[in-house]
């Protein structure tokens, strides 16, 4: 990649037992939003404070801009860090707590204001300055944590779930404004999040993380529609999930016999005929035909979100399958549904314990 | 009467009752002894300032206040600078055995105070551990811990110093540690994330942790009697003087009295700070106010 500014090589971390990090190798340029997906416990804010330098790697190597900075205190990393607690310092105004990493850094006065000034405007917390933090809304002590990371024009800015303690409504605003802070600012953004919608919004490239692994780093549109493991076709979106006995592989679409019905996915982890199988099928992949399809039932019920809504449809014995689409006015309640999908668009992966 | 205000009464009673019996009326008894006179042994109630004008103009006495208020002032400094890492590397990394070592740095108390001081004589004095040591090798022993008012001061902040870890650990245990990573990501260094953010943040801690100290040594008399030797009397050896072998008690009270309205004034001191603090907008972890 050209223009790098973080460079993760083959870092690996232990806390005991427990695999934190486990030969991570991650790269992102100059501006790029990168996002760190992955349920709790899954090693990414272990993977943050370590290129914070608020934890140590056991091995492998960091570096920012260039710089080997693996063995280097936080405070000479020259970084903007943004905590899911806002975690502002409470005896300090706002002023004082945005312009705190300029004064760690000797500048002067004019500075300070100049610096003070240009960020407020830009995060919108003009009038604010001699606040406390006891007297800011949630929003707005997030937005002040935002400006104490960006004033000092750093390389580089982690967030760690920051909108985790907003509400839905504020949460959406800030996806957009951060988004915007990182166009207008072309600095790379390295974002943790277990919301996937979040990491979707803003996100050029994504990683998703579990137990410590990178199972898949790309683009967002490749991880959501060509999930390259079973763990990312099961964790982005909602997919329907299908677990049966492979009949057939040819030209990379396996036939996977599920309760007597024949599924079509395309085949992963080297699936050969007679392997257990488990398909994944994203709901709004799935269509409804008038007739014939891979699956055939009742419709049990319409879950209705305003821009689309989700059919739950019954198959008779017993299974249910939920496909997501745009509003219809004419579907009642048990009407016959007829289901398929292109095979293109399905994924099989060789199934393991645990499979939904 | 409600029956919550009739419970209040009866909760608040005893303790009512023993403070206006055992701290308020001595006291006041002590503030009209100070305008009394002492002859031969007895008070006479002949209303007077002779004994505040005596220590208040008297050198004697003000050089003993001076010298105390100094020894206060010098160690409550040296069980701040002393507790801070103690309270803090407990708060901070005592994990699951924090109370274990908290009472730890209680254990002198396990004994009495004398008992204490003694122990110290052990160590300090002409024939302690550590000089007996150094004579024993060919050195000179040294002067400054034999019967002076260093020996005195260092025994006055081992006495004392589980109060001040005590209170600065209370303050550190509503203290959000993560705010030292946030300093430090901001390019602060250890020592200066401690003076912007751990210092002003626990400051309500050191002062009540200074005036647990400051205040009893300010007043001391037993230690400094064992380990300040002939030369080494505090303003507490005066007036302990005055109550006992003198037999001046009306002298001895005004001395109190001096005593008690400096503590009260350092209270004041402390008051205002904290005050500042609350005005700065300090909020303890959760959200309630100091």
């Amino acid at each position: 990649m050209t223009d790098t500014v973080l460079k993760l090589d083959n870092i690996s971390k232990n806390f005991g037992p427990i695999k934190a990090a486990d030969d991570i190798n991650i790269e992102v340029g100059q501006t790029e939003f990168f996002a760190l997906l992955g349920p709790s416990g899954s090693g990414k804010t272990t993977m943050l404070r370590m290129i914070a330098g608020l934890e140590k790697p056991d091995t492998g190597t960091i570096s920012i801009s260039g710089r080997d900075v693996t063995n280097e205190p936080p405070y000479r990393r020259g970084i903007g860090m943004v905590f899911q607690d806002f975690l502002l310092f409470p005896h300090k105004t706002v002023a004082e707590n945005i312009m705190f990493p300029l004064k760690m850094q000797g500048a002067s006065e004019k500075d300070k204001r100049e610096n003070l000034q240009w960020v407020s405007n830009l995060v919108h917390l003009e009038g604010l300055e001699e606040r406390y933090p006891h007297q800011l809304s949630g929003g707005q002590k997030q937005r002040v944590a935002l400006a104490r990371g960006l004033v000092s024009r750093p390389s580089l800015l982690l967030l760690d779930e920051p909108l985790a303690n907003l509400d839905r409504e504020l949460r959406k605003e800030m996806e957009v404004e951060i988004r915007r802070f990182q166009i207008e600012l072309a600095i790379p953004f390295v974002y943790v999040t277990h919301n996937q919608e979040e990491a979707m919004t803003m996100s050029d490239r994504m990683a998703i993380m579990r137990d410590g692994k990178m199972e898949q780093v790309g683009e967002k549109f490749s991880l959501y529609h060509d999930p390259a493991s079973q763990f990312v076709a099961s964790f982005l979106g909602s997919p329907n999930a299908f677990e049966g006995v492979v009949s057939s592989v040819e030209e990379g679409i396996a036939q996977i016999n599920w309760f007597g019905h024949s599924i079509r996915a395309r085949a992963h982890d080297g699936l050969q005929p007679g392997d257990r199988a488990v398909c994944y099928v994203k709901s709004e992949k799935i269509s409804m035909l008038e007739s014939g399809g891979a699956l055939t039932g009742v419709l049990r019920d319409i879950i209705f979100k305003g821009q689309y809504a989700d059919y739950l449809v019954s198959l008779g014995d017993g299974h249910e399958i939920t496909v997501s689409g745009a509003p219809m006015t004419g579907l009642k309640k048990g009407a016959p549904m007829h289901l398929d999908w292109d095979p293109g668009k399905a994924d099989a992966f060789r199934a393991q314990g645990g499979a939904q | 009467m409600s029956s919550n205000k009739r419970l209040f009464w009866w909760l608040v009673a005893p303790g009512a009752i023993f403070l206006i019996l055992f701290l308020i009326l001595p006291l006041a008894s002590i503030v009209v002894f100070s305008f009394w006179r002492t002859e031969s042994y007895t008070l006479i109630p002949d209303w007077n300032l002779d004994n505040y004008i005596r220590i208040l103009t008297d050198w004697t006495y003000i050089k003993f206040l001076l010298r105390s208020l100094s020894m206060a002032t010098i160690v409550s400094l040296i069980c701040l600078v002393f507790s801070w890492p103690i309270a803090f590397f407990i708060a901070r990394y005592g994990g699951k055995f924090k109370l274990i070592y908290l009472l730890l740095t209680s254990a002198p108390f396990l004994t009495g105070e004398i008992l204490r001081v003694t122990a110290l004589q052990q160590i300090l004095g002409p024939i302690g551990v550590i000089n007996m040591a150094l004579s024993t090798f060919g050195f000179e022993p040294i002067q400054a811990l034999m019967y002076t008012n260093t020996a005195t001061a260092i025994g006055l902040t081992y006495l004392w110093i589980p109060f001040m870890v005590l209170a600065i650990y209370l303050s550190l245990l509503n203290f959000d540690f993560e705010l030292l990573e946030v300093a430090k990501v901001n390019g602060a260094r250890p020592l200066r994330a401690f003076w912007e953010i751990t210092w002003p943040l626990n400051r309500a801690g050191s002062a009540i942790g200074v005036v647990l100290v400051f205040i009893p040594t300010l007043a001391s008399s037993i230690t400094s009697k064992f380990l300040g030797g002939p030369n080494g009397a505090l303003y507490g050896n005066i007036l302990a003087n005055q109550f006992g072998s003198t037999g001046t008690w009306a002298l001895g009270s005004a001395m109190g009295v001096v005593l008690f309205a400096i503590s009260l004034i350092v209270l004041y001191i402390v008051w205002k700070m904290v005050g500042d603090l609350k005005r700065s907008g300090v909020t303890i972890k959760g959200g309630a106010e100091l």
